[in-house]
């Protein structure tokens, strides 16, 4: 039998995706786990987790991510990007951790797919316009060019066309569509189409039960005593060998390597414009909640804007961007100057807010437009059923920013309004009272309310590994008069910092690549290692803990004590 | 109450599976099946003469066979009356009937394979497929009917718990179920019923929603 991977052939029934269902298929020896998540989305992948080599298909489908039941891996619904690993509770994963994934369209009542697909899917002509009868797909243990022989003789009038995966036969003026589904060299699944829909579908299905299931008897008779074909060997792809080896730190600055188009533009504050940015591809990269892209600005600006995306929401991002007219012009271009149908380029997320899913509380507040990173977390940790309550301050019921998500969050959310700076500190006390170990607090606002809510934290017994804070903006003022030097140590090089200049600067200036998004010390993408010295920290990023510990530096703004700072590099 | 169990057995687990469904509290007595044969030992041939688990004891009364077992306790104990209604009871001790197959074969196929029986393994596992294709296509006829069980209710009765563990554990007998979808659904809202529990080989599955 000739194996021809290139081919489109339907591989399940679109009634055999209900919700959360993980659907077990094969196509051509390749197994394959079909799982159709909350917003319909029908996602195609090989059926084994990447880590351990798991049957995906006995995974849970949680709605928009699908769990591994070996360790618990979570992979996004379309990207199949793994987005939590709970041995790793702290770290948010690679984007490149991803499974693998075949290309798929739900059409006619069927799951389309292919192993290798040389073109992309095409309509059979004789289902052009049609909405058939899906009926009971029949797995024959026996190779498809055999059953396809036998099939000629099904009874229902005469075959009219044939191709190498189908047949159609017509009676009268009804048409039945017979497809061959290779499941391996010796299974084939019978799927067939009924056109138009028959005045009592249930007698019709019963029908062409009985007389597939008596072509399955005749076939399974005929081979009976052959020995069964060799399974069809599957090539297994391993891991890429990046995703094995520890990466090389020299991904290049910000990149904006996607473009998006704005597909949507609305107020959903007073002040606030929220952009729908959706993918020229099908699908933009995995994200995790706590997630910020950059954003290229016509003005030539880059801004980073935190995605409110729920899980498993790969198809477009979401950002909220607060019209700021004391900013240095970013949020005023895009209010003003970005309209829907414009494209923007986009960086691929970035995670320095990373969400824990092994707390056994978590606590998240948020000042004015700092709800969006949380906003994501929120609707992770309702998807997942994990205990959370979210607490909003905003001046007014105005300031309430995508209200929509909001109301799906109902009863888990609180909001206080127009509170002073006193009453904030004071309410932030009252929620952060009764410290419990393995309690999580995540916090992003303006820098002001940051502090008092670290402080509070602080009095309350939390640990600094137990609060997760991410600053706006970095508003201390930066002292860049000092003069260092810098030894690299992988590098082997020894640079000298002067007044005026960033030690990120100095490393791009001879040619070392570092990855960097804000550049004002509030992300923390570009951190590294110090391995000697003492850094002089000026960035809201690293909590006083990890400062102390004199073993983290942010590059774009931090500088240095002592005359010479060894860093891991 | 108490249950003379064996953690790896699905007929014990079919027990253990309705009572907690129930709610109901049990004492249990692990009993060493494998490897030390205790239900073929003097004290428990007493109890149940034909040497099998489970024994399952309530006020004075001994009942054996999971199958009894589960029609005594809906009787005495399912204040709803759902698990074994009147008037369902040809059509429940039919799928009973088809429980013990499922058991002659697809159990029989997972004691070879995992406790090293002596039997034919061709025999057991082609066996299992013939009642799987029937399973599956009576189960796939009642999806388009609207019906989710065995049975036609509205609600899973003791057919549902009596074939669904060996079922379950198919494969640890080297029986696939990738052939049989609307097996795999089934299981799944078995899993999803109020109060299910797992058991080695048997996963739980996510919240419908």
């Amino acid at each position: 039998m000739k194996v021809d991977l290139s081919q489109w052939h339907p591989v399940a029934s679109s009634s055999d995706l209900p919700l959360r269902h993980v659907y077990q298929g094969q196509l051509w020896g390749h197994e394959l786990a079909i799982w159709r998540a909350d917003d319909g989305h029908v996602n195609v992948w090989e059926n084994r987790c990447l880590h351990r080599g798991v049957r995906l298909s006995i995974g849970l489908n949680e709605g928009s991510e699908l769990r591994c039941l070996y360790h618990g891996w979570r992979y996004a619904n379309r990207t199949a990007g793994c987005t939590y690993i709970p041995a790793h509770p702290a770290d948010a994963p690679a984007r490149t951790v991803c499974n693998n994934t075949y290309q798929c369209i739900e059409k006619y009542g069927l799951v389309w797919s292919a192993v290798a697909p040389e073109r992309s899917f095409e309509t059979p002509v004789t289902l052009t316009d049609t909405a058939p009868l899906t009926l009971r797909a029949i797995p024959i243990n026996a190779p498809s060019d055999l059953v396809q022989k036998f099939a000629t003789d099904y009874p229902y009038g005469m075959v009219t066309h044939k191709s190498d995966t189908s047949m159609t036969l017509q009676s009268g003026a009804s048409e039945l569509q017979l497809f061959f589904q290779p499941v391996d060299s010796g299974k084939t699944i019978i799927r067939g189409l009924l056109i138009p829909q028959p005045v009592d579908p249930i007698v019709a299905l019963r029908h062409h039960n009985a007389m597939m299931t008596a072509l399955r008897d005749k076939i399974e008779l005929a081979v009976s005593g052959l020995s069964p074909p060799r399974a069809i060997e599957v090539e297994f792809k391993p891991v890429a060998k990046d995703l094995a080896q520890m990466p090389n730190i020299n991904t290049a600055g910000p990149k904006v390597e996607f473009r998006a188009k704005v597909a949507k533009k609305w107020i959903t504050s007073q002040n606030v414009m929220a952009f729908r940015l959706e993918a020229f591809s099908e699908q933009f990269p995995t994200f995790q909640p706590g997630a910020h892209i950059d954003v290229s600005l016509p003005n030539g600006m880059l801004r980073q804007y935190s995605l409110t995306n729920g899980p498993g929401q790969t198809d477009h991002y979401t950002i909220g961007v607060k019209r700021d007219v004391a900013s240095r012009g970013g949020s005023i271009c895009l209010h003003d100057d970005v309209q829907e149908g414009d494209v923007i380029a986009i960086s691929a997320p970035h995670n320095n807010f990373p969400l824990r899913r092994d707390a056994v509380k978590t606590i998240l507040i948020s000042g004015g437009i700092g709800i969006t990173p949380l906003l994501s977390m929120a609707q992770a940790l309702k998807a997942q059923g994990l205990p959370f309550e979210l607490h909003i301050f905003v001046q007014t019921a105005a300031d309430l920013a995508f209200p929509e998500i909001l109301h799906d969050l109902d009863g888990l959310t609180k909001t206080y309004m127009g509170l002073s700076p006193r009453a904030t500190r004071n309410v932030i006390s009252g929620v952060l009272a009764n410290y419990v170990a393995a309690q999580h607090v995540y916090i992003c606002g303006p820098g002001v309310m940051l502090e008092a809510a670290r402080e509070a934290a602080k009095k309350c017994g939390w640990p600094d590994e137990a609060v997760h804070f991410e600053y706006f903006k970095n508003s201390k003022e930066i002292d860049y008069k000092t003069t260092f030097e810098i030894a690299l140590s992988r590098s082997a090089l020894t640079l000298q910092v002067p007044a005026g200049k960033t030690i990120l600067q100095i490393l791009r200036e001879n040619g070392i690549e570092v990855p960097s998004s804000c550049e004002q010390g509030a992300c923390g993408t570009c951190l590294m290692t110090v391995i000697g010295g003492e850094p002089d920290h000026q960035d809201v990023y690293l909590s006083t803990k990890e400062k102390a510990s004199n073993q983290k530096i942010i590059t774009c703004v931090s500088r240095s004590k002592s005359n010479q700072l060894v860093l891991d590099i | 109450m108490k249950l003379y169990d064996y953690e790896l057995s699905g007929n014990c687990y079919k027990v253990r599976l309705f009572l907690s469904i129930l709610g109901l509290n049990f004492d249990t007595k692990p009993i060493d099946f494998y490897p030390g044969r205790e239900h073929k030992s003097k004290a428990l041939l007493s109890l149940n003469p034909l040497g099998q688990l489970p024994i399952f004891e309530d006020s004075d009364a001994t009942f054996c066979g999971s199958d009894v077992i589960l029609s005594y306790i809906a009787e005495n104990y399912d204040k709803s009356g759902f698990w074994y209604p009147k008037k369902q009871r040809l059509s429940i001790d039919n799928w009973m009937r088809v429980a013990d197959e499922i058991t002659a074969t697809a159990s029989a196929a997972r004691l070879h394979d995992t406790f090293f029986y002596d039997l034919d393994i061709e025999t057991a596992r082609a066996g299992a497929h013939r009642l799987f294709r029937i399973l599956d296509e009576h189960l796939w006829f009642s999806e388009k009917r609207g019906d989710d069980w065995l049975v036609e209710t509205p609600f899973p009765t003791i057919a549902d718990i009596s074939c669904f563990p060996y079922v379950a554990l198919s494969e640890e007998g080297g029986i696939s179920r990738m052939d049989f979808p609307a097996i795999r659904r089934w299981c799944d809202r078995v899993k999803r019923i109020d109060g299910f529990i797992t058991m080695p080989g048997i996963f739980p599955t996510s919240k419908a929603a």
